[in-house]
Parts: structure tokens; C-alpha cells; sequence
């Protein structure tokens, strides 16, 4: 019996282990053609290809979106005048200051850029009831005051070519405040667009640019004509006379449209040597024209109420001005001299403005009549000179710079919307000197440390082109700034 | 005022110390760019930097740059002296950090 179960059951372990071995056989096989399809799927997937595909999604959604920028600085500024025959004056301010940047490219040949900006001092939103100026469009974004945002920069640019001529044109609210040179003490790379010596105030208009460096062959040759208007002639929305509403935006024949028409000039910038330079004409410049007084406030004396009485104005136009400069930039002295001048920048600028006064009668604030721009009847010129160096700081990445500038009797700068407290340097009739310190703490962050001093020679720097921008004496006349001094830590986000 | 003033003035300046910013600086690359570069490329920096994205920039810039200076040499005969003189090794991050921010994806406008 044993002898024939046996047989019979090797028998049958054998035939099923050939069975397996050939189910085996036949899922490696299979398994192996399935392999060799995925092998010829994955082969013809070109990762380049893909790649390619990723970053053309990725520059295009970039290009599709409005960009936004941010700068944040937090800054104290201690300022402080001496006056002629009155008390010293001194004050230390805490300020924010936002700028956000807005930036957009959704085709080729057109760019957005834009800028919306708040400038506040700590705790203080009623700034504006201290002075019927700080509200003013030049300087919006440049001068602390309350919380509310408003717009700096808004201007779309539209390029192309014609012939070996790069061209754009563009509208909207300018990019013309801390423009070339100025862009150095305020820590910015980049310049905005006008010469920041005679030129930096915030306006709308338009400009036209024209590169000539593949023209000329000369590195960096460019034109640019700007169109601005500084104050436009119009009452608003339901203004009021004496019997009732006037049409909305009708002509307000107190205020002029003043109007600006220039044109910049790069002759050459390799990179290392930048010359600019720039001549504007502009029309119907406003001086104030008191024709009254209002009463401001009252006060108890002790037995009575005393009134104060402040004076009622409008502005006139008093005649028109031009002005020029020009301005050389070195950066880095020398080639390869030393890692200190290869690092370091110089500049050079030269300004002048002249007046061309009309004949329209104006109120002044003494209760008399006059006429004349800058205290004068007839046309005055005035000059500015500036100058200044960049240079490494202790630690790498640091930078220390040094600036002095000297303007003339009659000088008038377009320099409203220049950051600093005490009014604008670059304005000033007599000297003005600033060191400033510039330490990156990280990346996106900043510190600088600056101090301005300026010892005035005469009154009425950086105010308007009337009577209150006449030029006296500051030994000779009782209360006028003989000094002002302007110190200023700040820590900057920018990203 | 002026204790303010000083406190401030002596905590930035602790700060300044400590930092560790020795970093490359686009800016300062853009202004090699046009030193050195333009004239050779026959291209505003925009429009140079605009030509890969910037996976692209980072591996040609990769290690001291190799890549990018046999491709640009080659491309750009103008450019070989300068690119292979000890001024751009010593420039190069500051060059590579421009290219990557205004590169075909970064999304950056340039300023005309």
C-alpha cells in the first residue's frame, strides 16, 4: 500500500511545483512588459519641458499681479532753532512713516507703479488745525501728520521703440520726490526721477522719455520732457456763494493753474560717471494775497476775552519762474585704486532759479498792497551749490555720507517735499550741512542716524513766490530763524 | 531730547555691531551691470536679466560662476575680458543678486 501512496504523492508535489513555477513565470513576464511600458511613458515626459512650462506660469502670474513693496521707518527727531531776539525753540517728535509701493507689468511694453503713503506723528490726528498748510499736495507723504493715507505715486509708463530709440511715455501722479542725488541721504538705491537739488515735490503730470545712448553711442544718453501742474484753478463740489451753490468745479479766480514744463537731461552715465541735468519753465507761481483777518481763537486775560485774529488769505499769481542745474555723480573713485574709493561717492551740483514777477496786486501781511515775486519787482536770480560724499562705514555694508550746500539771496528751490522736519535743506539761503549714518541690521531692516545744520543768512527759504519768500537779513530782523538744527534716529523695514 | 537722542544712537549702533549684513546687494549689481557689462551685451540691465528665470540664474552662477562666464563669453565676445578678470569674481555676488531680482519670474517690475 505504502508503496504505491508514495509514488502518488511525490508524484503530485512535483506536478504542482511546476504549475507555480510557470504562474510565476508568467506574472514576471508580465510585470516586466508593464515595466517596460512605464519606462517608455516616463521617457517621453520631457522635464525640460515641464520646467520650462513651471517658470512661464511663474512669470506670468508674477507679471499678472500688482506687486506691493513695503517701507516702514519709525524715526525721533529732535529739532531746534535760534532765533534773532527770541527765545530758542526745541522740540523732540516721534513719527511712522508707510509707504506702500504698488507695482504691475501685465504686458510687455506697459508698467503700473504706484505708491500710496501715510506720514504721522505719535498720537497726534489733528496736526492739520495747527497750520492751513500741512495739508498741502506737494509734500502729502513728506511731512508728518495725521493717519490718513494718501497718494504719492500713480503713473502707468508705456515704452517702445522707434528705430534704435527707446521711448515712454507716461501719466499720473509723479515719481518726484527723492529723485538723483537726494536718493544718497534718505538711503534709497535707486533715484526717482527729477534732480533732487532744485526738484522734490510731490505732482501730477505727465513726462516723455527718449534714450539717445544707441544713437549717439554715447553710454546712458537720455532726454526726458516733464509736463506738471502744481495747483489747479477749480472750486470743488458744492461750493457756495453769497446767495447760493455754485456749478460744481468751476474756475476759483483767486488761485491760479500753476504749471510746470521741463526737461531733464542725462548726457552720460557708464555706471561710475553720471552728468544730469535739467532746465524747467513754470507759469503762474502763487504767493499768498491776504485780504483780511478772521478771528481764531479767544483767550481770558484776567478781566476780559481777548480775541486773536489770524489773517484770511487766498493765493495770486505773481509771475513765473525757470530754473536749472547741473549735477555729476562719481561712483567709486578712481578704478581699482583701493576697495574704499572703488566704494565711495562723490557729487557735485550746481542750481539756479530766476524770477520773472507780473504786476498783480497783492495783500500783504503787514495790511499794505504789493506786487513782486520773492519781495522784488524786478527779476531776480538766484543760485544753489551742492556737494557731498558717500563712504564705506566701520562695519562692511555701512555707509557714512557728508554733505554741505550753500544757496544765494534769491535762491528758490521747488524742494517742498524734502524729509525733514525743520524745512528743506536744499532750500536754504545761506549754509546747510548734513552727516548722516546708515547701518544695515539685517537685510530688510535699517537704521540711520542724521543730523542737518543750517545757519541761514536770509528769511523766507522754502515758502511761497510772493511777499512771504522775500529775502531779510536774519541778524536784522527780530524773530527770524538764524539756525535750525535737525537731528534724527530712525530704524527702516523695507522689503 | 538729546538723552533720547543718545540711547537711541548707542542701541542702534550695538545693533549695527552685531549684525552679520555682508550681504550681496543688487543694486550695487545693477551698477556693474552698466559699468562693466552694458557696452558688451548691447543691453539695458532689465533687459539682461530677463533672459532666465531664476532657477536658471542660480545655476549658472553656481560655485565661482563657471557656467554663467562660459555661456556669456561665448555669447557675448565683448564681455570675456571682464569676465574673466579678478574685477568680476569680486563683483560677481553682487551681479548674481541683480540678475536674480529683475530674473524672467521674479515678478519684479523694472523701474525704466
Amino acid at each position: 500500500m505504502k508503496k504505491f501512496i508514495v509514488p502518488l504523492l511525490i508524484g503530485a508535489v512535483l506536478s504542482s511545483g511546476y504549475a507555480a513555477d510557470d504562474s510565476l513565470k508568467q506574472e514576471i513576464e508580465a510585470l516586466k512588459v508593464q515595466m517596460a511600458e512605464l519606462k517608455n511613458a516616463q521617457s517621453k515626459i520631457n522635464i525640460d519641458a515641464l520646467k520650462a512650462q513651471v517658470s512661464e506660469i511663474k512669470a506670468h502670474d508674477a507679471g499678472d499681479n500688482i506687486k506691493w513693496t513695503v517701507d516702514f521707518r519709525t524715526a525721533y527727531d529732535a529739532v531746534s532753532y535760534k532765533l534773532n531776539n527770541a527765545p530758542d525753540q526745541d522740540n523732540g517728535i516721534w513719527t511712522n512713516k508707510l509707504i506702500l509701493g504698488m507695482a504691475a507689468q501685465p504686458s510687455d511694453n506697459l508698467i503700473f507703479r504706484g505708491a500710496l503713503g501715510v506720514y504721522k506723528s505719535f498720537g497726534q490726528d489733528n496736526i492739520s488745525q495747527t497750520s492751513s498748510f500741512q495739508d498741502f499736495d506737494w509734500y502729502g507723504t513728506q511731512k508728518p501728520g495725521d493717519s490718513t493715507i494718501k497718494l504719492r505715486e500713480a503713473y502707468f509708463l508705456y515704452f517702445g521703440d522707434i528705430g534704435d530709440v527707446h521711448y515712454s511715455a507716461s501719466f499720473g501722479r509723479r515719481p518726484s520726490v527723492d529723485g538723483f542725488l537726494e536718493n544718497l541721504r534718505v538711503g534709497n538705491a535707486d533715484p526717482a526721477s527729477p534732480i533732487g537739488h532744485n526738484i522734490n515735490m510731490e505732482f501730477d503730470g505727465a513726462s516723455f522719455k527718449f534714450d539717445l545712448d544707441k544713437v549717439t553711442g554715447v553710454s546712458g544718453m537720455y532726454f526726458k520732457i516733464c509736463l506738471g501742474r502744481g495747483f489747479s484753478d477749480t472750486t470743488g463740489a458744492y461750493s457756495m456763494n453769497s446767495t447760493g451753490f455754485n456749478p460744481g468745479y468751476i474756475e476759483d479766480s483767486n488761485n491760479p493753474d500753476m504749471d510746470l514744463a521741463g526737461l531733464i537731461f542725462q548726457a552720460y552715465d557708464n555706471g561710475q560717471y553720471k552728468i544730469m541735468a535739467n532746465y524747467f519753465q513754470g507759469w503762474n507761481m502763487m504767493g499768498l494775497n491776504v485780504f483780511g483777518q478772521k478771528a481764531a481763537y479767544q483767550y481770558w486775560n484776567g478781566s476780559g476775552w481777548t480775541t486773536v485774529n489770524v489773517p484770511a488769505f487766498n493765493f495770486m499769481d505773481v509771475g513765473d519762474m525757470t530754473g536749472g542745474a547741473l549735477s555729476l555723480q562719481v561712483t567709486g573713485i578712481g578704478d581699482g585704486m583701493s576697495d574704499f574709493l572703488d566704494d565711495s561717492i562723490f557729487f557735485l551740483s550746481y542750481a539756479f532759479s530766476k524770477t520773472d514777477p507780473n504786476k498783480n496786486y497783492f495783500g500783504t501781511m503787514s495790511g499794505s498792497t504789493d506786487y513782486g515775486m520773492l519781495g522784488s519787482h524786478e527779476s531776480e536770480t538766484g543760485s544753489s551749490i551742492y556737494t557731498g560724499v558717500q563712504v564705506p562705514g566701520i562695519m562692511k555694508g555701512q555707509r557714512l555720507g557728508l554733505e554741505y550746500n550753500h544757496g544765494s539771496k534769491y535762491w528758490r528751490s521747488f524742494t517742498y517735499g524734502e524729509d525733514t522736519l525743520v524745512g528743506s535743506k536744499l532750500a536754504a539761503r545761506g549754509d546747510a550741512y548734513e552727516l548722516y549714518y546708515i547701518l544695515p541690521i539685517l537685510k530688510n531692516l535699517t537704521a540711520q542716524f542724521s543730523y542737518i545744520y543750517i545757519d541761514y543768512d536770509y528769511t523766507g527759504s522754502d515758502m511761497f513766490f510772493g511777499q512771504t519768500g522775500t529775502p531779510m537779513d536774519v541778524d536784522k530782523t527780530a524773530g527770524a530763524v538764524k539756525t535750525a538744527q535737525n537731528a534724527r534716529a530712525s530704524l527702516r523695514y523695507r522689503y | 531730547m538729546k538723552k533720547v537722542l543718545g540711547l537711541l544712537i548707542s542701541v542702534f549702533l550695538v545693533l549695527g555691531m552685531m549684525s552679520t549684513s555682508a550681504l550681496a546687494d543688487s543694486a550695487k549689481g545693477q551698477k556693474y551691470y552698466l559699468k562693466y557689462m552694458k557696452d558688451g551685451s548691447g543691453m539695458n540691465g532689465a533687459k539682461f536679466a530677463t533672459q532666465h528665470t531664476q532657477t536658471e540664474w542660480k545655476a549658472l552662477f553656481d560655485g565661482k560662476a563657471e557656467k554663467f562666464v562660459a555661456e556669456y563669453a561665448t555669447k557675448y565676445p565683448g564681455l570675456e575680458t571682464f569676465l574673466k578678470s579678478d574685477k568680476f569674481e569680486k563683483f560677481m555676488p553682487d551681479i548674481k543678486d541683480f540678475c536674480m531680482e529683475f530674473a524672467s519670474d521674479s515678478g519684479n517690475v523694472p523701474s525704466c
